[in-house]
C-alpha cells in the first residue's frame, strides 16, 4: 500500500566534468579555509539534505520503503516472518537476516552491483537491537536494501529507511531507528555529506539512535577526532535522527490512515 | 470474557516507539512497557480496554490495532490448515497453508507424529490409514517443535482431514469418523475424518 507524495524531492543538475573540476578545487581551497562558508550544493555546515520518503514501493513484499536523501536513492523491502532455512538451527527468538546490495548504475563508475557485506553487517547491528525478536520464535525476517544510486551517507539512509519499511511490515519493534553521518574537516563539522565531501573528509562519525527511548543502536567513527568534538558530534547527529523520526512517523501515519 | 473497547472509531495513531501511558495501564497486544511507560511496537490506532468486571487489577489496557499486521505465523495453540505432503511409518509432513482464519504468506512446515492422530487406541495408528498425500487437514498446533516442522495433532473430533481425493481422482465424501467415500466409483478409504460442523 502506497502513501501519497506529499514534499518533492530536489535534484541538482547534471555537472559537466568541467562543473565537476571547479567544484572540487573550489572545495579544496575551502577546506583550508577554517570559517562557515556554503557548501556545494548550498547547503550550510548543519543543514542535511531533503529527505523524501514513502512506504509500499514494493508490492510482493511484507513492508517496503523508498528513500531519497539528495542524490542518494535506497529501496528496502522486508519478507517474513517466515519460515527458517532448514539448515539453521532451531532458535527461540526470530532471526533478523539484512543484505544491502548496489546496482550495476549506482555509482558514477559502473560496477558489478555487488552485495555489500560490510553494510550488510552494519546494518543488521544497528537493527536488531530495536526489533522485539521474541515475538516471532523460530521465524526469520529477511531485510534487502537496494541502492538505486549512491550520492555520499549511503548507511544511514539504509538505516532510517530498512526502519521504516520494518514498521511498514509490521514487525514489533521497540522504536523506529533513524540514522545520520557527519564529516569530519579540520576543525569544522558538517552533517550528511555528499559523495564528494566525504572523499575529502580527515574523519567520519555514524550513529543509529532511537529518538524516544534515547538509545544509541550503533557508533561508527573513522579517521581522526578530538575528545570534545566527538562529543559535539554526537550531539549533533541526536538532535537530527530525532528530527528525521518525526519524519518517519509523519510517513507512516500518512499510509495508515489511508489505509482505513 | 472479552471487553469492548472504548473508541468504537479507533483512537490517534501511534508508531513504534510512541508513548501511550505511564504504568497507570497495562500493556496489551501491540504495546509494551518500558519502566514506568508503556510504548507502541507497532504502527496502529491506540485503543483503550476497560479492566474485566470483578477482576483484582482495575487497570484499563491499552493496546494498538494495527493497520497492516505482518503475515501469519503459527502459534502453540492455533488451529491450522495444513497439505500433508509426505506419509511415513511414524509421522506425517504437511504444509501449513492457514492460521486461524488468515493465509500465511510462505508456507510453515508441519508435523503431525503418530502419538498425536487421534486421542484412542493411541499405539494400533496406521499412519498410512490416516493420511494421504495431498490431503488437507485441520490442525491444532502443539507446540514449536523442533528446528523443520511445528508439531501438530488432530487428536480431537473436529480436527482431521477435511478435503481428500480418492486414487482415482474423484473426490472423497466422509461417512465416519474413520472412513470416507468415492463419488465416482464408491471406493471406501480410511482417513482420520474431521467432525463437520
Amino acid at each position: 500500500m502506497s502513501a501519497a507524495a506529499t514534499a518533492g524531492t530536489y535534484s541538482p543538475a547534471s555537472a559537466a566534468g568541467e562543473k565537476r573540476r571547479e567544484r572540487k578545487e573550489e572545495l579544496r581551497r575551502h577546506l583550508a579555509e577554517d570559517a562557515d562558508w556554503p557548501r556545494a550544493d548550498g547547503r550550510s555546515f548543519h543543514d542535511c539534505r531533503p529527505a523524501f520518503m514513502q512506504t509500499g514501493p514494493t508490492t510482493a513484499a511484507s513492508g517496503s520503503a523508498y528513500a531519497e536523501f539528495g542524490k542518494t536513492k535506497v529501496i528496502v523491502s522486508v519478507f517474513g516472518p517466515r519460515e527458517s532455512k532448514k539448515a539453521m538451527l532451531y532458535s527461540d527468538t526470530g532471526r533478523l537476516n539484512c543484505n544491502v546490495s548496489y546496482t550495476t548504475f549506482a555509482t558514477p563508475i559502473r560496477g558489478q552491483g555487488t552485495d555489500n557485506k560490510e553494510y550488510s553487517a552494519m546494518l543488521h547491528k544497528a537493527l536488531e537491537g530495536a526489533v522485539m525478536l521474541h515475538t516471532f520464535p523460530k521465524t526469520t525476517v529477511d531485510v534487502f536494501a537496494l541502492v538505486l544510486e549512491s550520492g555520499g551517507s549511503d548507511l544511514p539512509i539504509i538505516i532510517s529507511c530498512a526502519s521504516l519499511a520494518l514498521a511498514d511490515a509490521g514487525i514489533m519493534m521497540y522504536d523506529l531507528v533513524t540514522s545520520v553521518s557527519v564529516s569530519c574537516f579540520g576543525k569544522n563539522i558538517i552533517i550528511d555529506p555528499t559523495s564528494d565531501e566525504e572523499a575529502w573528509q580527515d574523519g567520519s562519525l555514524m550513529v543509529a539512535y532511537m529518538p524516544a527511548r534515547k538509545e544509541i543502536t550503533q557508533l561508527t567513527l573513522t579517521g581522526e577526532w578530538s575528545d570534545g568534538k566527538i562529543t559535539n558530534a554526537v550531539e549533533l547527529c541526536m538532535d537530527a535522527c530525532s528530527k528525521l523520526c518525526d519524519i518517519l512517523r509523519e510517513r507512516l501515519k500518512d499510509a495508515s490512515s489511508l489505509a482505513e | 470474557m472479552a471487553a469492548t473497547a472504548m473508541d468504537h472509531d479507533g483512537g490517534e495513531v501511534v508508531t513504534p516507539g510512541e508513548l501511550l501511558g505511564n504504568s497507570s495501564l497495562l500493556a496489551g497486544l501491540g504495546a509494551y512497557a518500558d519502566g514506568r511507560c508503556v510504548r507502541a511496537s507497532i504502527t496502529g490506532h491506540r485503543r483503550l480496554v476497560p479492566p474485566p468486571p470483578g477482576s483484582t487489577d482495575q487497570r484499563s489496557t491499552v493496546e494498538v490495532v494495527g493497520h497492516k499486521a505482518h503475515g501469519a505465523v503459527p502459534q502453540p495453540g492455533s488451529v491450522v490448515i495444513a497439505r500433508v505432503t509426505k506419509v511415513m511409518a511414524r509421522m506425517a509432513s504437511a504444509d501449513i497453508m492457514c492460521v486461524d482464519s488468515k493465509a500465511v504468506k510462505e508456507k510453515f512446515t508441519g508435523m503431525i507424529r503418530q502419538q498425536d492422530v487421534r486421542a484412542t487406541e493411541i499405539d494400533k495408528v496406521d499412519m498410512f490409514q490416516s493420511y494421504r498425500p495431498g490431503d488437507i487437514v485441520r490442525a491444532l498446533v502443539l507446540s514449536l517443535g523442533d528446528a523443520r516442522a511445528y508439531y501438530l495433532s488432530t487428536a480431537q473430533n473436529e480436527l482431521g482431514v477435511v478435503s481428500a481425493q480418492s486414487i482415482t481422482g474423484g473426490t472423497l465424501v466422509p461417512i465416519s469418523w474413520t472412513e470416507m467415500q468415492c463419488e465416482l466409483t464408491g471406493q471406501i478409504e480410511q482417513r482420520k475424518v474431521a467432525k463437520v460442523e
